[in-house]
């Protein structure tokens, strides 16, 4: 009984070992990918600033592990490109947004912090929590100075989930387990001065 | 052969691909350490290591494929290849998947350990003591800032902030704020001055007071700092909300704090438990598929050291098996194999040796064999020798000379085989076969038989061969042609008597008629005509008997002197026209002559050859009596690979007797009254001197025949 059961549980190690070698080359349906529904840069004074609408989708594990006080977390990766004709584009920017997730047991509630400012805020619901991380209001990307008006520039966003920062045992999974994709794709966009 | 320098069985290259392997998972392990700086390359160094599985995969299974291939093949060493690797997999097997299988079980039953139903328990009594704890001091801030509420309708709007600042300090909260029923800021106090703005609730907490008229929760105000916020209604005035924090102390804050992070760490582990099993079972598989495969690989390189001179060593041996003793192996090792290398080579060298001796004496033995053969087939007697059962096993040139039988034809047959073939040869033959079942030791015996050649005889020594035990297991027989020189011996006989009566007897004779001649001269006018003619017939008779005798000797003497003296190319057609021209004139006689178209030329003595010709005509017509005819013909014929020209004589008389026909050309043979019987003594001596033969046509019924047989000469080689 224990020895099926072992063995069973090396077939299951090999499988896996196996799966994670063929993993970068799977295309897999992103069915809790989060979605970015709307992105702008505009210009605010001086300064080139982002809004955007994104929507999270959290999976049955994901929300499992969180509920279980695993945090989460996810980069709102922005990049700005400089168009060019011979040469590959030129990256001007890229940053990200940090975003942690995290519930607490004794208040009830979700904490959200963004690593890159060190703000907190606590939430009671997990909806209001992602919410607050939905929407981007006036990140400052670039300054104005900054831009040649004869150029073109591209603008891209992506909301990337960081699976290595899920604890260890979990990793693995999460690279096979499409219940974990939860990345976006990148939303690219000509920017408009 | 230099010494080798003795090779490690694994190369550098090996131990510096295990030491990678090892470096690999001793990080991997580390990285599974939480507080490992490598934690965050886990995911890359489980690929790496996975990877790794799949290169060291490839390895082996390509090496299997060989192997498999190799003893497909049948090849040297595989199967023993084969053999040492099984084993080497089942050792290494064996005890890594004990160990894998009790490290599993240990694995999962130590995480499974650390979670129990009393410490899930204790976790969360503990957690609702906290809440319950501050739940009970939230309950009593509300009732507090209620009653403070009472004390606030009763103050003017003007006093409000006044009234504010005191029930602040009153109930010990650190922050009261009064807001309109819009949510506008009437009045607001501080514990700290430097707060402007107080601490504004939220869409949630407004929807929530609406429904509920108050307001009580735990803020978390910074990350550490934990507050009790009050909303209540002030009910008096315009629907007005007093916003009281109150801070929980420090000590609770820190307790109550210290709880919920063992309850989420224990959570999280709990809920981690199984992918934790799973992330160890990984890595441990990993760990043990990767040594087994590297073990593996190593055993296949080990054991392809260690079959490489096995694998020679066959390879020799298979080339000695097919004769090739020249082989040396290279000394690889100074270990074991190594010297059984060098033992091959040893033995190899000194097969090598004996072989050569054995070639060179074989080779010694043959030679010997190829000159006694030589003499045996250069040798003029016949010699052939019989097997056990009388089957001729070898057979001399010479026996072919004197039987006329060719040697292939000899081999492998018994003489009684030969006497259906070669009929001519029967009686020899016969002899022979019965000499060798009778005698039981040498023996010897004179054989005469009418050859092809005319009569021939042959001079038998027969020695039966037996073996060490005592068996008959075959026997030789050497003979001689001894016909020459039985004839020569003959021929110098008659010769000396030839001789000696021309010396003896031709000497008196002259004296004799002189003497007698003399006598007739003297005495005839002395006497009376009677006596005168008696002396005178008497004298006549002595005359005429000594020419007889005188013929007569010179007749021996002819027989006596060689008749060869001056050999020209005689045209034979022509010379027998010659001779018969002489004949012509004899009535009664028919000559029918028959020559063969082309060149009948013979080398001899034309005086010779025209004796034998009017010898033998003379005889014939003698024997025919002037009446008859008289066959010459003239052929050319081949015997022997020789070319000869054979003179066949016939008349139609009365023949010859047979009892006569084997001593008829000796001396004083003859059947005529008149006669020295020296004339076909002659004519055989004549032939035999020109290398030709006469003998009796015996196949003849009417009359008499001679066929002579003389050495053609060959023009039309020329």
């Amino acid at each position: 009984m224990r020895a099926s059961g072992s063995s069973r549980r090396l077939c299951y190690s090999l499988y896996c070992v196996v799966l994670l070698w063929l993993l970068p080359f799977s295309g897999y349906a992103d069915k809790f990918a989060a979605e970015v529904k709307q992105a702008g840069v505009t210009l605010q004074g001086d300064s080139y600033v982002l809004s955007a609408d994104i929507v999270y989708q959290l999976s049955e594990k994901a929300m499992d592990a969180l509920q279980n006080g695993v945090p989460l977390f996810w980069d709102l990766q922005v990049k700005l490109q400089q168009r060019r004709d011979i040469l590959w584009d030129k990256t001007l920017v890229d940053t990200a947004i940090r975003y942690r997730i995290q519930y607490h047991a004794l208040l009830n509630m979700y904490r959200v912090r963004n690593e890159s400012n060190g703000e907190v805020y606590n939430f009671s619901t997990l909806s209001a929590a992602l919410d607050l991380m939905s929407a981007v209001r006036n990140f400052r990307v670039i300054e104005k100075s900054e831009l040649a008006p004869e150029k073109q520039y591209l603008c891209a966003v992506k909301v990337r989930f960081d699976r290595d920062a899920l604890p260890l045992p979990l990793r693995p999974i999460a690279y096979i387990d499409p219940q974990w994709y939860l990345s976006s794709d990148w939303t690219l966009w000509h920017l408009k001065k | 052969m230099a010494p080798e320098k003795i090779k490690f069985p694994v190369n550098l290259s090996v131990l510096i691909l295990f030491g990678l392997i090892l470096l690999s998972l001793q990080l991997m392990s580390s990285a599974m350490q939480e507080s490992s700086q490598l934690n965050a390359m886990y995911s890359w160094l489980l690929l790496f290591n996975a990877l790794g599985s799949v290169v060291l995969l490839i390895l082996v299974g390509a090496n299997i494929y060989s192997l498999i291939q190799h003893t497909k093949r049948r090849e040297a060493g595989s199967r023993l290849a084969t053999r040492m690797v099984s084993l080497f997999v089942v050792l290494a097997l064996a005890p890594a998947v004990i160990v894998f299988y009790f490290s599993m079980q240990f694995l999962h039953q130590g995480i499974d350990s650390w979670f129990n139903v009393e410490i899930d328990r204790a976790m969360e009594d503990a957690l609702e003591l906290s809440q319950a704890s501050l739940d009970q001091r939230m309950r009593w801030h509300l009732k507090q800032t209620q009653q403070l509420t009472e004390k606030l309708e009763d103050s003017s709007e003007n006093m409000v902030a006044l009234e504010l600042e005191n029930l602040r300090e009153l109930s010990g909260a650190s922050e009261m704020t009064l807001f309109s029923r819009q949510g506008r800021i009437i009045a607001s106090s501080s514990i700290n001055p430097s707060d402007i703005l107080p601490s504004l609730p939220d869409e949630h907490i407004w929807l929530q007071l609406r429904q509920n008229a108050v307001y009580v929760a735990l803020a978390p105000v910074h990350e550490e700092e934990l507050m009790v916020r009050v909303i209540v209604t002030v009910k008096a005035r315009e629907p007005q909300y007093l916003q009281a924090l109150y801070p929980v102390p420090v000590r609770i804050a820190d307790l109550a704090d210290s709880v919920e992070f063992a309850f989420v760490r224990y959570q999280e582990m709990n809920y981690l438990r199984n992918s934790l099993k799973m992330s160890f079972s990984l890595a441990l598989s990993l760990v043990l598929l990767m040594s087994l495969l590297a073990a593996i690989w190593v055993a296949f390189i080990s054991v392809r050291n260690i079959t490489a001179p096995v694998k020679e060593l066959v390879k020799g041996t298979q080339a000695v098996a097919s004769g090739h003793y020249d082989q040396q192996l290279p000394v690889m090792a100074q270990d074991d194999l190594g010297f059984l290398v060098e033992s091959f080579n040893d033995m190899t060298h000194r097969i090598a040796q004996a072989r050569d001796e054995t070639r060179k004496a074989g080779f010694e033995v043959e030679n010997q064999r190829a000159y006694l053969e030589t003499i045996l087939a250069n040798l003029t007697a016949g010699v052939i020798s019989f097997d056990a059962i009388y089957k001729i096993r070898t057979a001399n040139q010479a026996a072919y000379r004197i039987f006329h039988i060719h040697v292939n034809q000899f081999i492998g047959r018994t003489l009684l085989e030969l006497v259906q073939s070669y009929s001519e040869l029967a009686e020899p033959l016969k002899s022979i076969q019965r000499l060798l079942e009778q005698a039981d030791d040498i023996w010897q015996q004179r054989i005469a038989f009418l050859g092809p050649n005319g009569r021939q005889e042959l001079l038998c020594r027969g020695t039966p061969l037996f073996s060490q035990e005592g068996f008959r297991v075959g026997a030789v027989v050497v003979f001689d042609d001894v016909t020459d020189l039985i004839q020569a011996q003959k021929n110098a006989a008659w010769g000396e008597v030839a001789r000696r009566l021309a010396h003896e007897i031709k000497n008196p004779l002259t004296p004799i008629q002189l003497s007698a001649e003399r006598l007739q001269h003297k005495l005839a006018d002395k006497l009376e005509p009677t006596d005168a003619d008696i002396l005178q017939r008497s004298t006549r008779t002595i005359v005429q008997q000594v020419e007889a005798m005188k013929e007569m000797v010179d007749d021996f003497s002819e027989y006596a002197k060689p008749s060869k003296k001056q050999t020209v190319d005689i045209d034979l057609p022509s010379l027998v026209q010659e001779v018969l021209a002489l004949y012509a004139l004899k009535s009664g006689v028919k000559f029918k002559t028959d020559y063969e178209a082309g060149l009948l030329v013979i080398n001899g003595d034309p005086v010779s050859i025209r004796q034998v010709l009017h010898n033998l005509i003379k005889n014939a017509l003698e024997a025919i009596d002037a009446h008859g005819l008289i066959e010459i013909s003239l052929h050319r014929v081949q015997k022997n690979n020789t070319d000869f020209i054979e003179i066949a004589l016939y008349d139609d008389g009365p023949g010859i007797k047979d009892g006569q026909i084997e001593k008829i050309f000796e001396p004083y043979v003859t059947t005529k009254a008149k006669g020295t019987g020296l004339g076909l003594a002659i004519v055989k001596k004549i032939i035999e001197e020109h290398g030709g033969a006469i003998w009796v046509d015996t196949s003849r019924k009417v009359g008499a025949g001679f066929i002579i047989q003389l050495p053609a000469c060959n023009y039309e080689q020329l």
